[in-house]
């Protein structure tokens, strides 16, 4: 009730009804709505499927699998025919030689005759001793097993060269003799003490690589005096190269110091 | 092999005080090479000249190795084998030629072509005389004939020098004196083919080939003084190098060629200093009072420097590791200049006034010293004034300056096997500071 009301008639407001109607209304429009709405959906297909596809999977039953039919083999088109040609017949059967009977005797074959002859001469032994070939002997006395390739003179004695494979020292001789100069030039004569090597000798082992680098430098026969050893070693270590080896391979080679001051 | 037979010779004999002998026993070594003269297979003028020159640049290449005994060519035998199936080599293995080797071929021109076929033949071994053959292919020229003639000589030594190979392909740098300016110039190891590499109008000195061959240091003349330039050989023109204040001079490759050391006054007082070959990143490595100058590297090793220095008065030889370091002095008295290292390392080469001084009147002459034990050998004597030896690569031959009256527009270009001998000019007066090419 208002405070401002002039009149009964103005008092009363209809409030009430006025609420009313008005939920009446927004219900029964909301209503409408969800009705509307549940009908439609109901009744109308969803997005994207037509209503005749719905929930169905198409499938044809059939009663055989329909593989190719099997072609007939086609005879004359074949390569080799099916029918071959007869084997030949085989050899006749020789006529085997009738087995011998109890009664036969055996007859030997005839032997050839020896033929006679004459006795070869041989030379009768000499009677005087037969000079032996001259073996190439060291200072030291000591014989050597092969020929040298290259023998040096030098102040102290010999310096002496052997290739281990002889083909190849005959082959590139040129180069052996370059690499004796080389290690003669570098032997210090000087170094070996003169009296402990006084008539000894050394032998060094190395390999002359493809590039002409000596390597695997080893002693083989120490002569007892370390002085002429190391100076022996020396004389090739000083080398770095002996210049391109000719040879495809590396070359073993055997080289020998005497010592002998005089 | 020079340096062998020396190294051989120097420690036994080579005593402070007394003479030295150099015995002649590796003469005796040495092998007897008979040079045929080629065969020429076509006979038109042109082959004619081109087996001249060939057969004189042949010869003489030869001659000039120091490691052959050649046969003088008055005693060969009369006939001309062109072919391995034409020689009989027992006419060459015999007295009066005495050849333990040959060297033959022929020559033809083909075309436009220069063919070049050579052999050399081992007289001694009968079953496979033949050590090796090539064949020559090139554009007909009496440059070219001189070039395979080179080449040829350098197998040659390569095969028989045991492991050196040889220089006839190798070039000498100098200094051209042209009235008041000087330019540097190049020459082929034997003299021949001198021409210009630069044309400054100005005093260029210290010609310093890089080990590639590309490039040529060198200090100049100019608004600034001297300062250090650098000439490529491959562009033909100079290139930068990042110069500083003060007098500049005496530039020295590191055998790698990524190092340059010279004497440099930009601080006041010259010393050596390293930089990289565009003058970037420089470091001083002397500091001592007195002039330091001409740096040499060791070749061998690139990891010590041998150089000129005045700090105890007259310049003297010094060494020192490349940083600085391990100061040895060499020279014990005199007046040492421009020294050299040897490729191998062991020798440095050097001029030296051993008397210098009022009352003591001293040539200036080329010495060796080898390293390790300080004993050197005198290698000019009388000849005048000597300076700026250089080595050569195979370390058999060295070239120096020589002026035989003393007088600076005298001076000239010699060379020399490193014991002293075979000495010859290779040019006329009016050239200076030489520098063997690394290879």
């Amino acid at each position: 009730m208002s405070a401002y009301a002039s009149s009964p008639d103005e008092q009363n407001d209809h409030f009430g009804s006025g609420v009313g109607g008005s939920v009446l209304l927004h219900a029964v429009v909301f209503a409408g709505i969800i009705g509307w709405a549940i009908f439609n959906h109901l009744h109308n297909p969803s997005l994207g499927e037509t209503s005749s596809q719905v929930g169905s999977i198409q499938a044809s039953m059939v009663s055989a699998i329909p593989l190719p039919t099997k072609a007939p083999p086609v005879k004359d088109q074949v390569l080799t025919p099916d029918d071959v040609s007869k084997a030949a017949a085989p050899p006749p059967k020789e006529a085997a030689l009738p087995p011998p009977k109890e009664t036969d005797v055996l007859i030997k074959a005839k032997t050839p005759p020896a033929t006679k002859t004459a006795p070869v001469p041989t030379p009768a032994p000499p009677k005087h001793a037969q000079p032996t070939p001259d073996t190439p002997k060291a200072n030291s006395g000591e014989q050597a097993t092969q020929l040298p390739q290259s023998v040096s003179q030098t102040t102290n004695g010999t310096a002496t060269l052997t290739v281990q494979n002889r083909a190849l020292g005959l082959r590139y001789a040129y180069y052996i003799r370059i690499v004796s100069s080389r290690i003669t030039q570098n032997y210090n004569q000087e170094f070996p003490d003169p009296r402990a090597s006084q008539d000894k000798s050394v032998t060094v082992l190395f390999d002359i690589d493809r590039s002409g680098t000596p390597t695997n430098l080893r002693i083989e026969a120490a002569s007892g005096s370390p002085t002429l050893d190391s100076a022996g070693k020396r004389a090739i270590q000083e080398v770095d190269n002996f210049g391109p080896n000719p040879a495809a391979e590396s070359i073993p080679i055997a080289f020998k110091f005497d010592y002998h001051h005089p | 092999m020079a340096a062998l037979t020396l190294c051989l010779l120097g420690s036994p004999l080579l005593h402070a005080q007394d003479p030295i002998h150099l015995e002649a026993t590796n003469s005796a070594d040495r092998i007897r090479l008979a040079v045929a003269n080629f065969k020429p297979q076509t006979g038109d003028a042109n082959t004619g000249a081109y087996k001249q020159t060939f057969d004189t640049t042949l010869f003489s290449d030869l001659t000039s190795a120091g490691l052959f005994d050649v046969v003088s060519k008055d005693m060969l035998p009369q006939s001309t084998p062109g072919f391995p199936a034409e020689i009989n080599l027992t006419q060459w293995s015999a007295a009066p030629s005495s050849a333990a080797m040959v060297a033959f071929g022929n020559l033809s021109t083909q075309g436009n072509h220069l063919v070049v076929s050579g052999f050399l033949d081992d007289t001694k071994n009968t079953q496979f005389p033949q050590v090796f053959a090539k064949q020559y292919n090139e554009e007909a020229s009496e440059d070219n004939a001189r070039q395979i003639a080179h080449r040829f000589a350098d197998e040659i030594i390569f095969r028989l020098g045991g492991g050196v190979s040889g220089i006839a392909e190798t070039k000498i740098y100098y200094v051209k004196i042209l009235g008041p300016n000087k330019e540097i110039y190049e020459m082929d190891y034997d003299g021949a083919n001198q021409h210009a590499i630069t044309h400054l109008g100005t005093v260029s000195l210290s010609p310093r080939v890089s080990p590639d061959n590309s490039r040529i240091a060198f200090s100049t003349l100019g608004r600034d003084g001297f300062q250090l330039k650098m000439f490529s050989l491959l562009l033909n023109r100079p290139v930068n190098f990042n110069s500083a204040g003060g007098t500049n001079l005496s530039p020295a490759w590191s055998p790698s060629g990524q190092q340059l050391a010279f004497s440099s006054s930009r601080t006041g007082d010259p010393e050596i200093w390293i930089s990289d070959p565009e003058g970037n990143i420089a470091h001083k490595i002397t500091a001592f009072r007195g002039p330091d100058v001409s740096p040499t590297w060791n070749p061998k090793t690139g990891a010590q420097i041998a150089w000129i220095s005045g700090r105890s008065g007259l310049p003297q030889l010094y060494i020192m590791d490349a940083d600085g370091s391990g100061i040895t002095r060499l020279t014990d008295g005199g007046y040492a200049t421009s020294p050299s290292w040897s490729p191998n390392g062991q020798f440095i080469t050097f001029a030296w006034d051993r008397k210098y001084g009022p009352g003591a009147p001293g040539g200036q002459d080329i010495y060796i010293m080898e390293i390790a034990s300080k004993k050197w050998i005198q290698l000019t004597h009388d000849g005048g004034r000597c300076d700026f030896p250089s080595w050569s690569p195979d370390g058999r031959h060295i070239v120096y300056a020589n002026s035989p009256d003393g007088k600076a527009d005298h001076t000239r270009i010699m060379s020399m096997l490193a014991d002293g001998t075979q000495k010859k000019a290779l040019t006329g007066s009016g050239a200076d500071m030489p520098n063997w090419s690394w290879k």
